[in-house]
């Protein structure tokens, strides 16, 4: 089994996000403000914009009616740096906009401060 | 390199510059304007840019902290290097736009001069890939003609830049214009700047607005196209920037219905409106609606034309095309004429 310490846990406060390396593939390894962990291919399905130049922040809520804006899911969605497509962290990286769409993950764990990425 | 490969000719780049920049190219007292009374040029959208960093890629932050596209060594780098740009033509375009100015139009005159000095000496010089778009306040049209006779025979100078907003450039007032853009070999670059596509107002959202750009353009080719311009002036080209390429085939086929009913109004137009679009005009693919190879080869196939798409990426704005993704895959000739060779044909002064 390939695996791989990606980044110490301290090295990402909740709600933020780096990039690293797993082998040759480029990782994105995003801490949602639970402390939760979770890791994903760091390019945009779209046109492959490095998503660690995005920002993780909050989703306009799909249950809004029109008019109605409540800002939520904070530090859950990743958003593209280029076209700003809005991708769900806990829902496996879907993409907001059709969830059919959603960002390649990969394994995680944590062994004490170690964030490791496996297969 | 191998034959088969194509360096990319990309036709929307925007460098960017910031006032401070100019003002050793402004005469007094524009410049006491911008520096003391603080003038910045008019802007009429209610809403921001709801990408993640606002007009910009978030990623084209200069590493020092400067807002992207202001400079040259970062675009080198990030664009010009690591895409193997053979040429890339510089549009600016959003701020400043002379010709977009409401008022004031002494101040846009001499905008416009100090805007193309700025581009000359800081661009159009130092990298031999890039070429560049005169940029004129049309509203006072002598001072036009005068600056497009004092720079537009710089070897750089590729096109006439103006905004598509709330002007018909159509309009006779407009042609002694194109005149001095056929003396000088200069093509008609329009790029869109912030026109009220809602019945000359604001929608409510920003997705709205950035949806219906394409429908500002289809007016402005029109405009263009009925009143003659391209009949007047028959070595005069087109540029449409920024306004994606899926409208061509309707307003073609539409254009063309109308001209065999009712051709009695506009005898000067001596040929189907479509076949006045293939000769002068031009369109760049940006932001290119996402199609299937079938969708695209299809849509093509309905222009009658394949020198009509020219790719560009609108560097360095949120919405920019990468030449790799944007598009789908396609036969190798016709990609060789949308990635480079359209647009060489296209601008008399690219080699």
């Amino acid at each position: 089994m390939k695996e791989q310490v990606v980044c110490k846990t301290t090295d990402i406060e909740p709600g933020e996000m780096m990039k690293s390396d797993f082998g040759k593939q480029n990782v994105l390894v995003c801490r949602t403000l639970d402390g939760e962990f979770y890791a994903f291919r760091n390019e945009c399905t779209h046109q492959g914009a490095p998503l660690d130049k995005g920002m993780i922040c909050g989703a306009t809520t799909e249950e809004s009616k029109p008019g109605d804006y409540h800002y939520c899911r904070k530090g859950e969605i990743i958003r593209c740096p280029w076209h700003g497509r809005e991708f769900d962290i806990k829902n496996e990286g879907r993409m907001l906009a059709n969830p059919n769409k959603k960002l390649p993950g990969f394994k995680l764990r944590i062994e004490d401060d170690d964030v490791i990425v496996y297969k | 390199m191998s034959k088969d490969q194509i360096r990319l000719v990309d036709t929307d780049i925007h460098e960017r510059v910031q006032y401070e920049d100019i003002l050793e190219y402004l005469d007094e007292p524009f410049k006491h304007y911008i520096k003391n009374c603080h003038w910045v040029q008019e802007k009429h959208m209610p809403y921001t840019q709801p990408s993640v960093a606002g007009v910009d890629r978030a990623d084209t932050v200069v590493p020092d902290g400067r807002l992207p596209g202001t400079d040259l060594a970062f675009m080198q780098e990030q664009l010009l290097d690591d895409l193997d740009h053979e040429y890339g033509v510089l549009t600016s375009a959003l701020d400043p736009s002379p010709s977009s100015m409401h008022g004031w139009y002494e101040m846009a005159t001499a905008l416009a001069s100090a805007y193309n000095d700025w581009q000359i000496n800081n661009w159009l010089e130092k990298d031999d890939r890039l070429y560049g778009s005169v940029h004129i306040n049309a509203h006072d049209r002598d001072g036009a003609i005068k600056e497009i006779e004092r720079v537009g025979s710089h070897p750089k100078m590729v096109q006439v830049l103006l905004p598509i907003d709330d002007i018909m450039w159509g309009d006779p007032f407009y042609h002694p214009i194109f005149e001095a853009c056929e003396k000088h070999n200069l093509m008609i670059g329009m790029h869109h700047n912030e026109p009220p596509v809602y019945y000359g107002k604001w929608p409510r959202y920003f997705i709205e607005w950035h949806t219906l750009i394409s429908t500002a353009h289809m007016k402005i080719v029109t405009n263009m196209i009925f009143n003659g311009v391209f009949d007047k002036f028959p070595n005069l080209g087109l540029m449409m920037i920024e306004g994606g390429y899926t409208w061509i085939p309707h307003l073609m086929w539409k254009m063309d219905q109308q001209y065999r009913d009712l051709r009695h109004e506009v005898p000067w137009l001596k040929r189907k409106p479509s076949q006045i679009f293939k000769d002068q005009i031009r369109v760049t693919t940006q932001p290119a609606e996402e199609l299937t190879k079938h969708e695209f080869e299809s849509l093509v196939e309905q222009m009658g034309s394949d020198e009509i798409l020219c790719f560009s990426t609108d560097y360095p704005h949120w919405d920019y095309d990468s030449p790799t993704r944007a598009l789908p895959n396609m036969d190798p000739d016709l990609k060789r004429k949308i990635f480079a060779d359209n647009a060489k044909a296209f601008y008399p002064k690219l080699p």
